[in-house]
């Protein structure tokens, strides 16, 4: 992995204090998180631990109860849409393509309502940005009604791509896909992340993607978080991580990488 | 040397101009490209010899990269470009850049000629499905019929409950306001002629015959027909359908026949209602355009109408009924995978019903005629 190689950077975003809660159960207590510029950070936890939650709250879909997010060191409810626009991009879990308009269409709708760049640049770059995630030039004309899972998701992340954003949000990327979809959707998000210089926050289940591609993972942990590179993470006290990160499907997800079929 | 350029806003790109070679200084992407765009392509044209020095570049994005790929391959010479930059330029222009596949247009003679085939085709194909859905409505309520066994009370009740009681407060207040309309609209044609009181005549006989069912109708396509195409809608789209077949349950059977037998017990209900407050509001209007207090009111009406005129009425919302129900289950049932079909077959299933509904009136109308009723 490259990441010995980076330098430590500046946070991009950060979270303090949050709390969440539903009627009387507290799924957030104080927890504080903060994303470095250009890192890949993956965010774990079991589930109903509220890593959806605090996704949504990261991107300020969800106002919290208690506790601000800054990003790039402004309060997210103080940054204009556009601005935001800019910043921000979210995969959402299912793609969250808009069904009524193309996959063009839906990778150049940010840029028609962000941009005043002409039409005929706005298609150029729609086809850039889908060949970056991996389409063929002949989906760009399909409906999301007409892709697979796989192809949802690259075209899912072409849009959340349009404006270059600083950050990436991604919402369990590669569930309902096969194990080689999955490893190619991780690829991807390697290489978005070296070539662009593109901070990245997964949201994830996948333990093959916590080991190949983040640099670091938060861990959803009794209503706070627990953040460090995943070897350190291999030799927590806490006894969840310890169980997750030692159950068989984690010790494969580490032989994979270990016999370099892993990516990174 | 002039200075070819541009409004030096903080971080946007300024171009500087000093012979063969220009200077990039700031930011290019995708807010920036196209004053950039526009200062650099009288420069490309000008001069044979071309050095973009990008030394000073501050932030690329891919379309800045993309623009920068294009002028490279226009044999401009991007220098001093920094190793982060020359990673994105490396990434972007590594890509093939087809550009967008584009559907092929077709002219706008032939668009129409091809929807109006289409169209047809759809006609076509909704009446052969309606006709054929019909025969298996009748084929399973019979079934339900004589088999009672096969009922389901629980189900056939909660269904009269959404599609009947829930419904009476905006039926009943829809009767009364037409029944006012009607008045209103009578009493100004007829005034002239003296025949005032035969408002009264006019309210009840169209408010019996034909308004009451008609509006009450419409009513119910519109809430229950499409609460029938969307919750079964919603069933099919998560295969909620198909789970029941597995488990050897028919849709007709468990979904449709409770409906069916619901609306076509709750639309006759429903009408008798709205005939009730129709008359409940050409009583209001009487009393105060007439003068005519309720009690003589009642007797004008009794002289009106007679039993017919009601039954007139009454025996077409059964009918009304099952065609409501029917249409809204059938385009439940087609729903295709996404929930954005649910959308489109509701709001099918609504305009279908009601289409029916009121060319069934129609025949009804000339039926009734025939037959002297």
């Amino acid at each position: 992995m490259s990441t010995s190689k980076r330098k430590p950077s500046e946070v991009i975003l950060s979270a303090h204090g949050i709390v969440n809660r539903f009627g009387k159960q507290v799924v957030h207590d104080k927890l504080d998180l903060e994303v470095r510029s250009g890192e890949i950070l993956g965010i774990a936890g079991g589930s109903g631990s509220g890593k959806s939650v605090l996704l949504k709250t990261l991107v300020g879909l969800h106002r919290p109860d208690s506790g601000k997010i800054l990003l790039n060191n402004k309060a997210i409810e103080t940054i204009s849409p556009g601005e935001k626009a800019a910043l921000i991009g979210v995969l959402f879990q299912q793609g969250a393509l808009f069904s009524s308009l193309s996959v063009a269409q839906n990778v150049m709708l940010p840029m028609r309502e962000h941009t005043d760049l002409p039409v005929s640049e706005q298609e150029k770059l729609a086809a850039v940005k889908l060949e970056l995630a991996g389409l063929p030039a002949d989906s760009a004309m399909k409906f999301p009604a007409q892709l697979s899972g796989g192809m949802v998701k690259r075209a899912a992340l072409a849009r959340a791509l349009a404006l270059d954003p600083r950050i990436l949000f991604l919402d369990e990327p590669t569930s309902d896909l096969d194990s080689l979809t999955a490893g190619g959707i991780d690829e991807l998000i390697l290489k978005l992340n070296r070539g662009l210089g593109i901070t990245v926050v997964i949201v994830t289940h996948d333990l093959n993607t916590l080991f190949n591609i983040c640099d670091r993972v938060a861990m959803l942990v009794d209503k706070k978080i627990v953040v460090d590179t995943v070897d350190k993470l291999l030799h927590s006290k806490d006894s969840w991580i310890h169980e997750l990160l030692h159950s068989p499907r984690a010790m494969g997800a580490i032989h994979e990488r270990k016999s370099g079929h892993g990516i990174g | 040397m002039q200075k070819t350029s541009s409004k030096a806003a903080p971080g946007l790109v300024v171009v500087e101009d000093d012979g063969g070679r220009i200077t990039l200084d700031g930011v290019l992407n995708i807010r920036t490209l196209d004053e950039v765009r526009a200062s650099l392509g009288v420069w490309v044209k000008k001069r044979k010899t071309h050095v973009l020095d990008l030394g000073k570049l501050d932030g690329l994005d891919t379309s800045g990269a993309l623009f920068l790929c294009e002028l490279r391959d226009k044999h401009v010479e991007l220098a001093g470009i920094s190793a982060e930059h020359e990673q994105l330029l490396e990434m972007i222009c590594a890509l093939d850049r087809k550009p967008l596949v584009k559907p092929e247009s077709m002219p706008r003679w032939r668009q129409f000629i091809v929807q109006l085939g289409k169209g047809v085709d759809d006609i076509g194909r909704d009446t052969y499905d309606v006709i054929v859905f019909v025969a298996r409505g009748v084929n399973a309520l019979l079934y339900a019929l004589i088999h009672p066994s096969t009922l389901r009370p629980a189900s056939i009740s909660a269904q009269i409950s959404e599609t009947g009681i829930k419904a009476l407060p905006i039926v009943g207040l829809m009767a009364i306001m037409i029944s006012i309309v009607i008045g209103y609209q009578g009493l100004v044609q007829l005034r002239p002629y003296g025949g005032d009181d035969f408002m009264i005549n006019l309210v009840a006989v169209s408010m019996l015959r034909e308004m009451g069912v008609l509006i009450t109708a419409i009513m119910v396509a519109g809430r229950s027909g499409s609460a029938f195409a969307a919750e079964i809608g919603v069933m099919k789209a998560m295969e909620e359908i198909d789970a029941l077949e597995v488990m050897g349950l028919g849709a007709m059977e468990l979904l449709v026949v409770p409906r069916l037998i619901a609306i076509m017990i709750t639309l006759p209900l429903l009408t008798f209602f709205a005939d009730i407050m129709g008359l409940v509001g050409g009583a209001m209007i009487s009393q105060s355009q007439l003068g005519i207090a309720p009690l003589p009111y009642i007797d004008r009406v009794r002289l009106a109408i007679d039993m017919s005129d009601l039954f007139v009425g009454l025996i077409k919302a059964p009918i009304f009924a099952f065609f409501i129900g029917i249409v809204g289950c059938m385009h439940g049932l087609r729903v295709r995978g996404s929930a954005e079909s649910v959308g489109r077959e509701t709001t099918r299933a609504v305009v279908k019903a009601i289409f029916l509904v009121i060319i069934f009136d129609a025949l009804f109308s000339v039926l009734f005629e025939r037959l002297g009723l």
